[in-house]
C-alpha cells in the first residue's frame, strides 16, 4: 500500500517538472509580449521598452527566466505584470469567488443527475425517458452564451431583480440573512447555468451505468429472490452501478481552478476564469503560468485521489 | 428505502431553498425609484477593471477615467481645447538664452555683450522682447544630477564656462539662436573647444558622458522656462495642503527609472525643477519644447505619501527590506487633490469614490461616482435599461434604437482618433506616388462610413484630430473615381493583363493587405478596401493577424505591405514619433517609412514654436504636405457615442443663490462629461427641461 502510493507520488512529481518545462516554453514562444511594453503607444519610447524589458527579466535566456520563475513561484515573491500585485493573493482571492459556484454548481449536477438518470433507467423506453433523453441533449448542445442570454433577459423581464455580480449592488445596511440570502439568489442562476451541461452528460451517463448492471444475472437473482423492486434497484444495482463514478469525483477537482470565462464574464462574476482570460489578453505570463502550474497540480492530485478511492471503493483491487 | 427518499428529498430540498432565496432580493423597483440616495450617485459601468490608480504609472484608459476624479493636474484643456488653470492658477512663460564666449576669439566677451545689446529689432525681430542682457563671469558648474537604475545620483562632472552672456526674454523666440549666429558671424565660435570645458572628476562611462554633452552643451543654449502660481486652497484629500514640493516629487518620481514611468518621454526635456516658494514652481527646459507646458494635467502626487520616508514606513510594515513607488500600496488607495475621494476598489468589480467636501472649486453634486465592471456589453444594457447603472460603453446601433425615446438623452462627438490604411513607402509598389494615389482613388471612403460604423464617422484628409485647430480645412479629399485611377497605374507603367489584372514587366500589382484580428470594424474595411481594389485590377491578398504577433513581427519588424490601423491621438501637435524621418527604425513608429525633408523640418519647427498662430500656420501647411504624398489613405475619423438618463441635469447655483438647472450640452469638442461635478439626476423629469 505505501509502495503503492510513494510510487505513484514519485511518477507525478516527475509529470509534474515536465509539465512545468512545458508550459513554460509553451508560453514563452508564443508571440507577443506583454501589454505594458506596448511599442506601438507613443508613451513607449524604446529605451522604456527595454527597461521594462529587463526589469521583467525578458531580456535574459530562457533557462535563466525558468528558473527565475519558479524561484519566484515557491518563495511567493511572483508579482503580475499587469498591476504589482502578488499573484498568489490575487488567485487567493479569486479562487474563494469561484469556490461558491463550484461547490453549487456541483451539488446540483451531482444531486439531480441521479435521480434523473435512476428513474428514466427504470422507466426504460417510457415517455418519460424519451423526454428526458431530448431535454439532455438539448442541454448539452445549446451554446452557454446564449442560453446565459435567455435566461438573463427572461429572469430580468419577468422577475425584475438583478442577476449579475456576486450580490446586489448598493445593499449594505440590512440584515446579515438578508445579504446572505443575496448572495445565495446572485449564485443560482449562473451555478444552474454551469450545471445544465453536467446535469445532461451525468444523467445519461448514470442511465448507462444503471442499464448495464441491470442487464446482469445476479440482479436476475435479486428478482427471483423474490426481493422488493426498491431493494433490487437501491441495494443492489445501483451499488455496483456507482463504482465509475468515483473516478469521475476525482476529476472534477482541476475543475475548481478552471472556472468558466463565459458565464463569469456575462454575469460579472470576479472569478478565476476572468483572472485567467484577461491574463492571457493582457499577456500576464507570472499570473497565466501560476495558473497553469496550479492546475497541473490539481489534475495530478485528482488523479491520485481517485487512484485511492478506488482502492477502497472496489473489493476486487487490493494491493 | 431510505436511498430512494434521499434521492428525491435532497435535490427537492436544495431547488426549494435556491428558489426561495429569490424571496429576500431587492427588485429593481426598490433599488432605483424606491431609494432616494439612488439619485445623488453617478453609476457608470465598464468593461474593463482598472489596472494600476497613479497617474505616473497607469497607461490604460479605465484607470485614467478614475484618475481623472481623484486627481488633478497643473492645468488642463477647456471646451474649445484652450489650457484652463486648475492647480496652477496662472503661469508665465519665458525663456532664458545663453551664449558661451569664445576665449580663442579676438573678441573680448565686453564687445560681444555689446554687440547683443545693441542688435536693433527692425533686423533681428527676436530681440522685441528681450528684457536683459547680462555679462555672466566665468564659473564652473556642476553637471545635474542623473537618473540611474539606482535612483538620482550625483553625475561627478564639473562644466568650466567661459563668459558667458545670459539673455532674458520676456517670452519664447525660436528664431533667437539663428538671430545670434548672424550677429556674431560664422567664425565667431571657429577653434572653440566646446568639449574641453568639461571636466570628470571620477571614472564616468564614455556613453554617459557623450549624453551629459548632448544634453547639457551648446554654444547657444535656449532654455524656456515656465513659471507655474499654484492656488492656495488646494489640499490633499487627507488634509495636507498641496504645495510646489508636490509638482516637484510628481516630476522626479516620473523621471526615476525604478518607477518605469510611461510618461517619462513626456518630461525627459525639463533641466530642471526649482520651488521658489510654497506656491510658486519653475520648470527650466533643456530646450524648445512646445508640447511641454500640455504635460502638466498630469495629476500631482502627494509627497508625504510616497517619498522616501514613507516607503521605507510601509517596507517595514510589510515586513519587505524596500519597496518602490510601483509596489507601494497607494495605487490600489491613491491620494489625490481632485474632485472625487477614493474610498473602496474591489478587483473586478467596482471603484467606489465620493465627492471631496473641501474641493477647491466646491464639491460636486453628486455625492458618489462607482465605476462597476460589467464586462459583457448584453449585461451592462440591461443593467442600464433597469436603472442600476447612468451610463456604460453604448454602440451606436445601441444609440439608435433609443434615440426618440424621450426617458434617454443621447451624445455623439468626434474622437481624437482616426483610421487609415498604410503603405510600406520602402517596398515597391508603394514607393509610387502615382500607385498610391491610384489606390486611394479606388476607395468609395463616404459609403465605408455609411454603411461600416453606421454613419459615425466623418472623412480627413490628415494627421491631425479634426476638431483641433491644426487640422487644415481646406485640403480636399481624394475623390472615388476608379477611372482615373486606372489612368494613374497606365501612367506609372502598369499594362492591363486580358485576366484583368495589372502587370508592369513580368510582374504582377499585388500586395498583401493585413490588420490585427479582434476588431470587427477593421475587417469589414479590409473586406472592402480588397474587393474595392479589386475592381480595378490589383490582385490583393488580405490577412487578419493577431495582436501582439501584428505589432511585434509586421508593424515591428517592417514585414508588411499594406496594413489597416488606427491612431489614437493628443490634443498637442506633436507629431515627431509617427512621422519624422528619424523614426523610421524597427520598433519605431513611423513604420510605413515616410521621408519628406519639407515634412521633417515642419516637424521641428511646430516643436519648437511657441506662438499658437504661427504652429497652426505650420501644422495646416505639414498636413498638406503629407497629404499630397499619401503615405496613408486617411479613412475617418471614429465617433464616440453615449447615453444618459434624460433626468440627468446640470444644476447650477447662481450669484444670487438661486439653484439653476440647464440640460447638458455637449461641448464644441464634443466632451459631454466636462461638466461633470455639476450633473445631478432629477427626481423627476421637469417640463422645463422639455427638449422638445
Amino acid at each position: 500500500m505505501v509502495k503503492f502510493i510513494s510510487k505513484n507520488l514519485y511518477q507525478r512529481a516527475i509529470t509534474l517538472f515536465f509539465v512545468s518545462i512545458v508550459s513554460f516554453l509553451v508560453i514563452y514562444l508564443a508571440p507577443g509580449k506583454p501589454t505594458q511594453v506596448d511599442p506601438l503607444n507613443p508613451k513607449f519610447t524604446p529605451e522604456l521598452v527595454e527597461r521594462m524589458r529587463k526589469e521583467f527579466n525578458l531580456d535574459k535566456p530562457i533557462y535563466i527566466q525558468y528558473l527565475l520563475f519558479y524561484n519566484d513561484l515557491f518563495s511567493g515573491k511572483l508579482k503580475s505584470w499587469k498591476d504589482n500585485q502578488s499573484v498568489m493573493k490575487k488567485i487567493r482571492d479569486r479562487f474563494l469567488n469561484s469556490l461558491p459556484l463550484f461547490i453549487l454548481g456541483t451539488l446540483i449536477t451531482w444531486t439531480i443527475s441521479f435521480p434523473i438518470g435512476i428513474y428514466s433507467a427504470i422507466k426504460r423506453g417510457s415517455f418519460v425517458d424519451k423526454t428526458v433523453s431530448l431535454l439532455s441533449y438539448f442541454f448539452i448542445s445549446i451554446p452557454g452564451f446564449f442560453f446565459a442570454y435567455i435566461l438573463i433577459v427572461f429572469v430580468v423581464k419577468v422577475f425584475e431583480v438583478p442577476v449579475i455580480g456576486m450580490n446586489t449592488f448598493g445593499l449594505e445596511e440590512t440584515s446579515l440573512l438578508t445579504i446572505f440570502m443575496d448572495r445565495v439568489w446572485h449564485l443560482v442562476i449562473p451555478s444552474f447555468l454551469g450545471a445544465t451541461g453536467g446535469i445532461a452528460i451525468l444523467s445519461r451517463y448514470v442511465r448507462s451505468q444503471m442499464l448495464e448492471v441491470l442487464d446482469n444475472e445476479y440482479i436476475r437473482t435479486a428478482w427471483a429472490k423474490g426481493l422488493s423492486p426498491d431493494e433490487v434497484y437501491y441495494r443492489h444495482a445501483l451499488r455496483n452501478a456507482l463504482l465509475p463514478f468515483i473516478t469521475m469525483f476525482g476529476m472534477i477537482i482541476p475543475g475548481l481552478i478552471g472556472g468558466s470565462v463565459i458565464i463569469e464574464s456575462i454575469f460579472s462574476w470576479p472569478g478565476l476564469g476572468r483572472l485567467a482570460y484577461e491574463a492571457i489578453m493582457a499577456r500576464d505570463y507570472p499570473v497565466v503560468l501560476t495558473l497553469n502550474f496550479i492546475s497541473a497540480c490539481l489534475v495530478l492530485l485528482g488523479t491520485f485521489l481517485s487512484d485511492i478511492l478506488y482502492l477502497f471503493a472496489d473489493p476486487r483491487i487490493r494491493l | 428505502m431510505l436511498v430512494k427518499r434521499l434521492l428525491i428529498l435532497v435535490p427537492l430540498i436544495l431547488v426549494v431553498f435556491l428558489a426561495q432565496s429569490y424571496l429576500w432580493v431587492p427588485s429593481y423597483e426598490e433599488q432605483t425609484k424606491g431609494n432616494p440616495a439612488r439619485l445623488t450617485r453617478y453609476i457608470t459601468g465598464s468593461i474593463g477593471d482598472a489596472a494600476i490608480l497613479n497617474p505616473i504609472l497607469s497607461s490604460d484608459s479605465a484607470s485614467a477615467e478614475i484618475e481623472n476624479l481623484v486627481f488633478e493636474g497643473l492645468l488642463d484643456r477647456d471646451k474649445d481645447l484652450n489650457l484652463r488653470p486648475r492647480v496652477a492658477e496662472s503661469w508665465e512663460i519665458e525663456e532664458k538664452a545663453y551664449v558661451l564666449t569664445n576665449p580663442n576669439s579676438s573678441r573680448k566677451p565686453e564687445d560681444v555683450l555689446s554687440v547683443l545689446k545693441e542688435a536693433r529689432k527692425e533686423r533681428f525681430p527676436s530681440f522685441g522682447s528681450v528684457k536683459e542682457v547680462r555679462l555672466l563671469p566665468p564659473e564652473s558648474v556642476n553637471c545635474p544630477p542623473v537618473y540611474t537604475k539606482e535612483g538620482k545620483r550625483p553625475s561627478n562632472c564639473v562644466i568650466h564656462y567661459p563668459h558667458r552672456i545670459m539673455i532674458s526674454l520676456s517670452k519664447v523666440e525660436p528664431e533667437l539662436t539663428k538671430e545670434i549666429e548672424e550677429l556674431l558671424g560664422e567664425d565667431f565660435f571657429k577653434d572653440f573647444d566646446l568639449d574641453g570645458i568639461v571636466s570628470v572628476e571620477s571614472e564616468v562611462r564614455g556613453e554617459f558622458l557623450q549624453r551629459m554633452k548632448d544634453e547639457f552643451l551648446s554654444l547657444i543654449e535656449e532654455n524656456p522656462v515656465i513659471t507655474f502660481h499654484l492656488r492656495k486652497d488646494v489640499y490633499f484629500h487627507d488634509g495636507h495642503a498641496l504645495t510646489a514640493e508636490d509638482v516637484k516629487f510628481t516630476y522626479e518620481a516620473i523621471m526615476d527609472p525604478k518607477n518605469l514611468s510611461p510618461r517619462a518621454a513626456d518630461f525627459e526635456p525639463v533641466k530642471d525643477v526649482e520651488v521658489v516658494d510654497e506656491h510658486t514652481v519653475r520648470i527650466t527646459y533643456k530646450r524648445l519644447y512646445s508640447p511641454a507646458i500640455g504635460t502638466w494635467g498630469i495629476g500631482i502626487l502627494p509627497k508625504h505619501l510616497l517619498d522616501k520616508k514613507a516607503l521605507e514606513e510601509e517596507a517595514r510594515r510589510k515586513g519587505k527590506e524596500s519597496i518602490s513607488i510601483r509596489e507601494s500600496d497607494f495605487n490600489r488607495s491613491p491620494v489625490g487633490s481632485g474632485p472625487f475621494v477614493f474610498v473602496e476598489w474591489k478587483a473586478d468589480q467596482y471603484i467606489k469614490l465620493k465627492r471631496f467636501e473641501r474641493y477647491w472649486e466646491g464639491a460636486p453634486n453628486y455625492h458618489e461616482y462607482v465605476f462597476r465592471v460589467i464586462p459583457d456589453p448584453l449585461t451592462q444594457e440591461m443593467e442600464f435599461y433597469s436603472g442600476t447603472i447612468d451610463s456604460y460603453s453604448v454602440l451606436p446601433h445601441q444609440v439608435e434604437r433609443l434615440r426618440n425615446d424621450p426617458n434617454f438623452q443621447n451624445f455623439s462627438g468626434r474622437s481624437f482618433g482616426y483610421t487609415y490604411v498604410g503603405f510600406n513607402l520602402q517596398r515597391e509598389p508603394f514607393n509610387d506616388i502615382r500607385v498610391r494615389k491610384a489606390l486611394a482613388m479606388a476607395i468609395d471612403v463616404e459609403k465605408i462610413i455609411k454603411y461600416v460604423v453606421y454613419g459615425q464617422g466623418e472623412r480627413i484628409t490628415g494627421p491631425f484630430p479634426i476638431q483641433t485647430p491644426y487640422y487644415n480645412h481646406d485640403v480636399n479629399p481624394v475623390p472615388y473615381d476608379p477611372k482615373r485611377a486606372v489612368e494613374l497605374l497606365m501612367e506609372a507603367g502598369y499594362e492591363r493583363q486580358p485576366d484583368g489584372f495589372f502587370k508592369k514587366g513580368d510582374k504582377r500589382l499585388a500586395f498583401t493587405l493585413i490588420t490585427n484580428s479582434g476588431n470587427d470594424i477593421r475587417k469589414a474595411i479590409l473586406a472592402i478596401v480588397q474587393d474595392y481594389w479589386r475592381a480595378i485590377g490589383v490582385d490583393v491578398r488580405t490577412d487578419l493577424v493577431e495582436w501582439s504577433v501584428f505589432v511585434q513581427e509586421k508593424v515591428g519588424k517592417r514585414d508588411f505591405d499594406a496594413l489597416i490601423l488606427g491612431w489614437m491621438m493628443g490634443v498637442e501637435p506633436d507629431l515627431y514619433q509617427i512621422w519624422h524621418s528619424s523614426q523610421t527604425g524597427p520598433f519605431q513608429l513611423n513604420f510605413v517609412g515616410f521621408k519628406n525633408p519639407l515634412a521633417d523640418e515642419l516637424i521641428l519647427k511646430i516643436r519648437k514654436e511657441y506662438d499658437e498662430e504661427k504652429r497652426i500656420e505650420y501644422c495646416h501647411r505639414l498636413h498638406e504636405v503629407i497629404a499630397q504624398e499619401q503615405p496613408y489613405i486617411f479613412l475617418y475619423c471614429p465617433r464616440w457615442t453615449a447615453l444618459l438618463d434624460s433626468r440627468i441635469v446640470i444644476m447650477e447655483r447662481s450669484e444670487d443663490g438661486k439653484i439653476q438647472y440647464r440640460n447638458i450640452t455637449p461641448s464644441k469638442t464634443g466632451n459631454y462629461m466636462y461638466d461633470f461635478n455639476k450633473w445631478i439626476k432629477l427626481r423627476e423629469k421637469s417640463l422645463l427641461l422639455d427638449r422638445g
